[in-house]
């Protein structure tokens, strides 16, 4: 901090040319004081020429601190010289709007963006529905349907999960509750939690009436994990495929694998499973037909 | 005068691998589960004594890196072909090769060829057939381009070996002044040339679309200043000299228009010059920080870095009609963003849980991918191809190159044995 104040003692700080080296120091400052990328080894600092090649510049990459004209602001009426008091505060205060607006700024952005996504995701919501219901008429079970392109499961996604059924009757005592509670991890993003829920489900009901589910949630919930674990998922969408071919999540499933497979680099693979959502599924309206079809002409 | 210049480079051309100590060397710490088995036959040298240059070991050791395929090891080959009629699949098929590539190199004077074909084990048949040719002082960018005809024979994408990378390294001298070098290496950190050594930082090093050019700051005078140079000539032009800020130098994908960050109006802002005219043309007009511009590859719109919303986040103007956009919603830092050819792709350090990675995100979903695991992550550069990101990290107390591939799933450093290295830039396909 203290090489960034040095910048800010003269007469003329408050003036705008002075202005960009304050803020340049300020955030070459914020950067030493706080771990920032850049950041040189600690203990440089005593040494001028040590710490210089260490600070990374703010036109290549940006202070940790982000809000650079921040410790300026705090230290610059120490430095007016008593005759420009007034115009001292009148710039405090200038400073000051300019980080408020900057503040409100980004709340504005972001809440724009919040309310794009809800309504997308209501329309999703509303699609959804509107396709169960039409299924109802046609069929016993419905596709569940994944969010388009979207690997994360979300809200939209969450609808389907719970009333989806195998066919293979009642729930055990107990096991709704304990999918219910898996499944809220993911509603709460809590995935490595949620893995480990699920798992748990699964050494407890392997053969219950959300077995499937679970399976489907755990290949899903692999691929968003950090580090991501393809083969796991792999695994879990081909166990559900192969214990349970008629569930509803079968062509998800299925579009999954071929998803799986194309990350891992098996553009054969991939392509094989997505051709078989495509031909096996193709006269229902699973959404995981579209979505291969999609898969397919985008990337092979 | 605290500064000094140490040395200029134009003699370019005439340096071979200048420092062995400064070469970056490979080390992989993340593969794929699955990579396809392939043997790369040494290739038969066809002119007098011994080969000057193992082009077949750099066309094995380009494949191990992408973390696609496992090369067999020379030792357990059964024999050694190098034309079609002394393959013995039965060889291949023993060692479990899915691919076999052959070849053969052949000195024409200053020049030499190299003739290699692929084969697929299982089914006994050629896949594909090649030649490249080149100066035989540049065999290993011949290797490189076999390299990358078999990666896009294999994967359908297109190779990027025969690239090259700019970084920038400082060495610290114990009671004395640092230096900085910019660098110019292959894209394997092989034959390194140094082509700028100075006591004052050397940042932000860039490239013209064609390859042919660089742009960096420097503080050679002081002050920060861009320069481009020319890698053929050496010829090298400060293109600015504005009070205040001059950095982060981006070309725009036509080669006509440089966008820069100045700050001789005020506070950081977005410029564009007519690398024509050497007119200016302001973009952004903000009293927040815009910095770090990037072209989108279609050239009509930029995406930067601003803190008008508190916090750094990458926004895209549309120089069309002249609006800004924020981009990056998820995290509370997101900054120095790089975009793919495709257009699509975009890497950039990212902030999650106090720790900065490079993520990726993807324009059309929005669906953003944290594709490191190392802390203090910074300066993503993305391959002309889009597989794999380059990014400077720190490891074991020093700063090292590392690389990513787009989806998480390879992972290899680039460790220096000499000072930190800073700042890479990965270059976009030379002269194709």
């Amino acid at each position: 901090m203290a090489s960034g104040l040095v910048f800010m003692t003269g007469p003329l700080c408050f003036m705008a040319q002075a202005q960009d080296y304050v803020d340049v120091e300020a955030e070459r400052a914020g950067r030493t004081s706080s771990s920032a990328p850049a950041t040189a080894t600690p203990g440089a600092v005593a040494d001028p020429y040590g710490v210089r090649p260490a600070q990374s510049y703010p036109a290549t990459s940006y202070g940790v601190n982000s809000a650079p004209a921040a410790p300026a602001t705090t230290t610059r009426p120490a430095a007016s010289p008593s005759g420009n008091q007034s115009m001292g505060t009148l710039y405090i205060q200038l400073q000051q709007l300019q980080q408020e607006v900057m503040r409100l700024n980004g709340m504005v952005e972001e809440q724009a963006n919040e309310l794009r996504k809800l309504k997308a995701q209501s329309l999703e919501r509303y699609v959804d529905l509107d396709k169960r219901l039409s299924a109802v008429g046609t069929s016993a079970a419905a596709p569940a349907v994944s969010a388009g392109g979207n690997n994360r499961p979300s809200a939209a996604v969450a609808t389907p999960a719970l009333p989806l059924t195998t066919g293979q009757g009642a729930a055990l005592p107990g096991e709704s509750e304990a999918y219910r509670s898996a499944y809220s991890l993911v509603r709460g993003q809590q995935f490595d939690e949620a893995v480990a829920a699920f798992r748990e489900f699964l050494d407890s009901y392997p053969d219950g009436k959300f077995a499937p589910n679970a399976h489907y949630w755990l290949g899903e919930l692999y691929l968003v994990v950090d580090p991501q674990d393809l083969e796991s998922s792999r695994q879990s969408f081909s166990l559900l495929l192969s214990q349970y071919p008629d569930n509803a999540k079968a062509p998800d499933a299925m579009y999954k694998l071929g998803k799986v497979q194309y990350l891992k680099g098996n553009r054969e693979k991939s392509r094989q499973y997505l051709e078989r959502v495509v031909r096996e599924y193709g006269d229902t309206n699973s959404a995981a037909v579209k979505l291969s079809r999609d898969f397919l002409a985008e990337n092979f | 005068m605290k500064r000094l210049m140490l040395a200029l480079a134009p003699l370019l051309f005439a340096l071979a691998a200048l420092d062995v100590h400064a070469q970056l060397t490979i080390e992989i710490t993340q593969g794929r589960d699955n990579p396809t088995a392939i043997a790369v036959v040494p290739f038969a040298w066809q002119g007098q004594g011994t080969a000057p240059e193992d082009v077949a070991q750099v066309v094995d050791a380009d494949l191990a890196r992408s973390g696609q395929f496992a090369p067999v090891d020379r030792a357990d080959m059964l024999g050694r072909p190098s034309t079609q009629k002394d393959i013995f699949y039965r060889d291949w098929r023993a060692i479990q090769s899915e691919y076999l590539l052959i070849g053969r190199v052949l000195p024409q004077g200053e020049q030499m060829r190299v003739e290699y074909e692929l084969y697929d084990v299982t089914r006994q048949q050629q896949v594909h057939s090649g030649a490249e040719s080149g100066p035989a002082n540049e065999a290993r960018m011949l290797g490189h381009r076999v390299a990358d005809a078999v990666y896009e024979k294999l994967t359908g994408i297109p190779g990027a070996f025969a690239t090259r990378l700019l970084y920038v390294s400082a060495t610290r001298v114990p009671g004395g002044k640092d230096y900085f070098r910019l660098t110019l290496a292959d894209s394997d950190g092989a034959r390194p040339i140094v082509l700028l050594e100075s006591r004052e930082p050397v940042l932000a090093p860039g490239w013209s679309p064609d390859g042919k050019q660089v742009s960096y700051v420097s503080f050679e005078t002081g002050r920060p200043a861009i320069y481009i140079q020319n890698l053929a000539t050496g010829a090298r032009e400060q293109i600015t000299n504005f009070k205040g800020l001059n950095g982060a130098p981006a070309w725009s994908p036509d080669g006509n228009t440089m966008a820069m960050v100045l700050s001789k109006d005020g506070s950081p802002d977005i410029y564009l010059m007519n690398m024509t005219t050497r007119k200016l043309t302001r973009v952004t007009r903000h009293y927040a920080i815009d910095t770090e511009p990037t072209w989108m590859p279609d050239g009509r719109s930029l995406l930067f870095t601003s803190d008008r919303g508190g916090r750094p986040q990458i926004y895209r103007y549309d120089l069309r009609t002249g609006t800004t956009e924020r981009v990056t919603f998820e995290g509370g830092y997101n900054a120095r963003a790089r975009v793919a050819q495709d257009g699509r792709n975009v890497v950039m350090v990212h902030q999650k849980d106090g720790r900065f990675h490079i993520a990726i995100l993807d324009l059309v979903t929005s669906r953003l991918q944290v594709l490191t695991s190392t802390e203090l992550d910074e300066s993503p550069s993305i391959a002309p191809n889009g597989s794999m990101v380059l990014y400077a990290t720190k490891h074991a107390d020093r700063g090292i190159l590392a690389a990513v591939s787009v989806d998480g799933g390879v992972k290899f450093r680039l460790p220096s044995r000499e000072g930190d290295v800073r700042e890479p830039a990965w270059s976009p396909y030379m002269g194709r």
